[in-house]
């Protein structure tokens, strides 16, 4: 694997412990948990749930990739989601996106080499009446209009 | 307090009543996602400043919450509905509706409206068609048309407040149905006609009559709140805006099955729908309304939230057990029911939450009064999320059989700059595309089937001309093709290759014969398929295959799309008959590619046009054209 | 017991039976991919799907998977409908697509008379998702390898798609697979399999290989068998036995 950032492993102790040992049915939730802690799937973390709850490895693996939540990469200090919904979509999202590429070269689930934003697309987020709607981080950007998001996104508005 | 007895909640329940009529203003800030995001916050601070600055003893409340400590995300939300006009701020008891609220406006509000009682004409609602201001929120058109049963508390009531829901007279139906056998509650149920709101329509009352009926030494009741449509939330309104309801609505199921276990699945993208039914279940756990011994009766209840992962496919019942269960989310053939073999292979009652919404005032109003509302087979009202090319975008809730004229115009109040209306997609992904021909179709779930499409949980996204339909069947199957969980070869292949082909056509590489390859396909999959996603999957090309198939055409025997969306086959020129010179495109125009000066004709360089369309969208003069 | 009629044939059938054990207890051929009697079903292939009805439903059909669907009295199925043909060739020529080049998956299509041709993947990939060696690994109590990703993205690998840490090296994955695509070299000392190698126990007798250590070591784990269980290969005990009963019979 390549030499990610180091891994908070006692982030991860502490989620492991919100859990009993052998719940094999928490492992969905204690994924989220774990991400929510470090920002990621690291492989240290996949494996501590495997073994905390015990479940195979490869099944947590398997529950790992098939979640779209979930990203077994390291994600930038800013989570980017521009919505796809339909809305969104015929408002013009996909420039939105196409913006992204062109100015910062990143595309959906990929991350700036700074680690500054991370470019996710999320079907919906429920506020169609401000489409085409981003969130960076917890602030969302209504009309987002072709062209004008990378401006926003540094100025946060 | 714990409630021991069901006359202890009335008592109560009546106490906060009268001390809610004495409340002489309230001012209701909605912070629902669309009004949060246009700064109800904002508003809602300096609302609370300017009447301290008064010295106004005045009960403000954030709607449905005060509780906003931090900004936007972590703020609970009661979508007051009409997300286009927002934020809005709702003023009881004079039912005041203002409207795209500034904090600057703020002490105007506090000094004039709430101290003098004067209305403040330029807040109100303007009505397009007349340039009438509209004073009382019930008076304006968008609401005017609506019948409230799911949305009944939604953005009207302090929803992370039990108190709150006590005072609106929640709770007092459980205590009804607790006085009722469970076959009498299932029996009301029936009566009412109500069908699952979720996008299946199956009968309710039948479904729990079965889960009583099936084998097994436990049962489980399970809300489905993994609303994953694109374009729909209203299950996310309901969740964070009036969890309460829900909890009821769950409570009295359980009770009618036998359950002692509850879920609720919450989609991943919705974290405040999750903490704001976490505070409802602990506070209900508090008060004796979940846990054992439910208001002093034998019934024995409990709920766990199970949060969901990013995953369409887990909106299919199978799969939502498979992922409460810890699993990757993969539907199984449905030949035994889920009703009879569901979680843990237990009997199990799935609902989504509008239709657990619906149940507190069926029980309470009975089944007969539900029924009169809507149409024969489709019992009640629906609520809907009204979005895309429409004047009103927003959340509302007609009766069933309300004609999707009045819905589109109606409530809707038409295409945005009277643009000519194209289509409505329903159902969602699952669903289809509906024409002109299509408006008099009474809203329900029978006669949208018939019409190709389908109810689904209740988007309705309304598109123009300047919408192609093409591109909206590619849209959803490429939506479909990241959500297939790629267990059986139909959708996971077949959607690929639908995919593939619209691809092709919209980039005008489609061939004669391949509009036939494309409909075996899609009815190849529709029957093939192993769970309810792929089986609807082909719906959105069938349905557009049906309803605009000279669209298709144009993009394979022409190579052009229509509507100048595909942007391959589009080319963007400026109409020298129409262009007055405004500069506005120049302005938009995100590579610079349009020049002109003021009040001379503008021109487009290809070479640096993208295509993108933001020239055509702020054109006021219908310059832009495409070919 | 019930009683269904399968392409016009009476047969009784056990309650809880599948429309595919019947068929196939009755030598009636519905083609499967997906399917292994040791293992539990999962519809995934859609090759197994047949046209059933029955007489109270007012002439109406429906397209189901034999290896799932439980038998009911009075069912009819048709295993060759004009449906089922049309359905089954779609899902051979999607197959196709994704793997052209499986010979298996070849010269079913051809079988079937494939019609449509669609946009070919050419990653080289003989793999069609039927999950019968994650069904397996599972079974056999490994779990070394999963369905991981989802969608078209779906494929089989070992965890973090590195080499597969509990593998024992059974090769129970490669026997089963329909398709050829799971690949084991076996030497006379080794074999490798998803990206590890694993030294064979070799027969006392005869020196062939027998088992590969792991296993060996897993199955005495699991499975408390004696010591020396697998020391001769099954040829050689046979021929050990027979040598001891011809001599018992002297």
């Amino acid at each position: 694997m390549a030499a990610g950032p180091a891994v908070d492993m006692k982030a991860i102790e502490g989620v492991l412990g919100n859990h009993p040992r052998g719940a094999t049915d928490a492992l969905v939730h204690l994924l989220q948990d774990i991400q929510e802690a470090v920002n990621y799937l690291p492989e240290e973390a996949i494996r501590a749930a495997a073994d905390h709850l015990e479940v195979p490895l490869g099944k947590v693996y398997a529950v790992a990739t098939f979640y779209k939540a979930f990203s077994l990469k390291p994600r930038g200090k800013t989570i980017v989601k521009v919505c796809l919904g339909t809305t969104c979509h015929i408002r013009g999202a996909p420039v939105v996106v196409e913006d992204f590429q062109h100015g910062l070269g990143i595309g959906p689930g990929e991350t700036t080499s700074d680690m500054k934003y991370t470019l996710e697309v999320v079907n919906c987020v429920g506020a169609c009446a401000l489409a085409p709607v981003v969130i960076a981080g917890e602030k969302y950007l209504a009309d987002v209009k072709p062209g004008t998001i990378l401006k926003r996104l540094s100025k946060g508005k | 307090m714990r409630f021991t007895t069901p006359t202890e909640l009335a008592d109560k329940s009546a106490t906060l009543a009268s001390t809610d009529r004495k409340i002489k203003k309230r001012v209701l800030v909605c912070s629902g996602t669309g009004c949060a995001a246009l700064g109800a916050f904002e508003v809602f601070d300096a609302l609370v400043e300017a009447a301290d600055g008064a010295k106004l003893d005045l009960q403000i409340e954030l709607a449905p919450c005060a509780d906003h400590a931090e900004p936007l995300y972590a703020t609970k939300t009661g979508c007051q509905g009409f997300c286009q006009v927002g934020p809005l701020v709702h003023i009881q008891p004079d039912d005041i509706l203002y409207t795209k609220v500034t904090p600057k406006k703020a002490r105007e509000i506090v000094e004039q409206t709430l101290q003098q009682g004067k209305v403040i004409d330029k807040l109100l609602y303007k009505n397009p068609e007349t340039g009438e201001r509209i004073a009382e929120r019930s008076k304006i058109p968008f609401y005017q048309n609506q019948t409230t049963i799911a949305l009944e508390g939604c953005g009207r009531v302090a929803a992370e407040s039990l108190d709150a829901y006590l005072a609106a007279g929640g709770f007092a139906p459980l205590a009804k149905a607790l006085t009722l056998t469970p076959e009498a509650i299932i029996g009301e149920v029936v009566e009412s006609g109500l069908r699952g709101r979720g996008g299946g329509g199956f009968a309710t009352g039948r479904k729990w009559r079965s889960c009583v009926a099936a084998e097994g030494d436990e049962r489980f009741v399970i809300c489905n709140g993994d609303e994953g449509d694109p374009g729909a939330f209203m299950d996310c309104c309901i969740m964070e805006g009036d969890p309460y309801r829900v909890l009821e609505g769950m409570i009295i199921c359980a009770l009618a099955v036998g359950a002692k276990r509850g879920f609720i699945y919450v989609r991943n993208e919705y974290p405040r729908a999750v903490s704001r039914l976490q505070a409802a279940i602990d506070a209900c756990r508090a008060a004796g309304l979940l846990g054992d011994n439910i208001l002093g009766s034998d019934l024995d209840f409990d709920i766990r939230i199970s949060r969901g992962g990013g995953a369409f496919v887990c909106g299919e019942s199978s799969a939502l057990m498979r992922s409460i269960e810890g699993n990757v989310g993969e539907p199984r053939a449905k030949y035994v029911r889920s009703v009879a073999k569901g979680l843990y292979d237990k009997p199990t009652v799935l609902n989504n939450v509008e239709t657990f919404a619906c149940v507190p005032a069926i029980i309470r109003e009975r089944g007969k009064w539900f029924r009169q509302l809507g149409t024969e087979g489709s019992a009640g009202t629906k609520a809907f999320c009204l979005v895309g090319k429409v004047v009103n975008t927003g959340l509302i809730e007609v009766p069933m059989g309300t004609p999707l004229r009045d819905v589109v115009f109606g409530v809707g109040g038409g295409i945005i700059n009277d643009r000519p209306f194209k289509a409505v997609q329903t159902g969602g992904p699952s669903g289809g595309c509906l024409s002109e021909e299509h408006l008099d179709l009474p809203v329900d779930f029978d006669a949208l089937t018939a019409a190709g499409s389908m109810m689904g949980s209740g988007g309705m996204i309304v598109m123009d001309d300047h919408t192609c339909m093409v591109d909206v069947a590619r849209y959803f199957l490429k939506f479909l093709l990241e959500e297939s969980c790629g267990k059986c070869v139909p959708c996971r292949e077949g959607i690929f290759q639908l995919h593939a082909m619209l691809d092709a056509f919209a980039k005008g590489e489609g061939k004669t014969g391949d509009l036939a390859k494309l409909e075996r396909l899609a009815e190849d999959v529709q029957v093939g398929a192993l769970c309810g996603l792929g089986k609807s999957a082909p719906n959105p090309v069938l349905s557009t295959l049906r309803n605009f198939r000279d669209e298709y055409e144009a993009h394979i025997e022409r190579k052009k799309c229509p509507a100048g969306v595909c942007q391959a086959i589009t080319t963007f020129l400026i109409d020298a008959e129409k262009c007055t010179g405004c500069m506005l495109c120049i302005k938009a125009c995100p590579t610079e590619a349009i020049t002109g000066q003021k009040k001379k004709l503008h021109a487009i360089n290809q070479e640096l046009c993208t295509k993108c369309g933001a020239c055509r969208l702020v054109c006021k003069d219908d310059a832009v054209v495409t070919t | 017991m019930t009683q269904i009629l399968i392409d016009n044939r009476k047969f009784n059938a056990e309650e809880g039976e599948t429309i595919l054990e019947v068929a196939r207890r009755n030598q009636i051929d519905i083609p499967t991919l997906c399917h292994h009697e040791a293992l539990e079903a999962v519809g995934a292939c859609r090759l197994c799907t047949v046209e059933i009805t029955g007489e109270d439903w007012n002439g109406s059909t429906k397209l189901v998977s034999a290896c799932l669907y439980p038998v009911e009295e009075g069912l009819i199925v048709q295993t060759r409908s004009e449906g089922v043909l049309r359905l089954r060739q779609t899902v051979l020529d999607l197959l196709m697509a994704r793997c052209p080049e499986s010979t298996v998956i070849r010269d079913l299509a051809t079988q079937h008379g494939q019609v449509t041709e669609y946009q070919q993947f050419t990653d080289g990939s003989k793999c069609i998702m039927c999950y019968l060696c994650v069904r397996a690994c599972a079974k056999l109590g490994c779990h070394a390898i999963s369905a991981v990703n989802r969608g078209t993205l779906k494929e089989v690998a070992p965890p973090f798609h590195e080499h597969a840490e509990s593998c024992v090296g059974c090769g129970t994955c490669a026997t089963i697979c329909p398709t050829g695509h799971i690949e084991m070299v076996d030497t006379a000392e080794t074999r490798t399999i998803w990206k590890r190698e694993f030294e064979f126990v070799t027969c006392k007798v005869c020196g062939e290989p027998l088992i590969t250590k792991a296993y060996r070591d897993y199955a005495l784990e699991n499975r408390r068998l004696p010591n020396d269980y697998y020391t001769v290969c099954s040829a050689c005990k046979k021929s050990e036995l027979s040598g001891h009963f011809a001599r018992l019979s002297l």
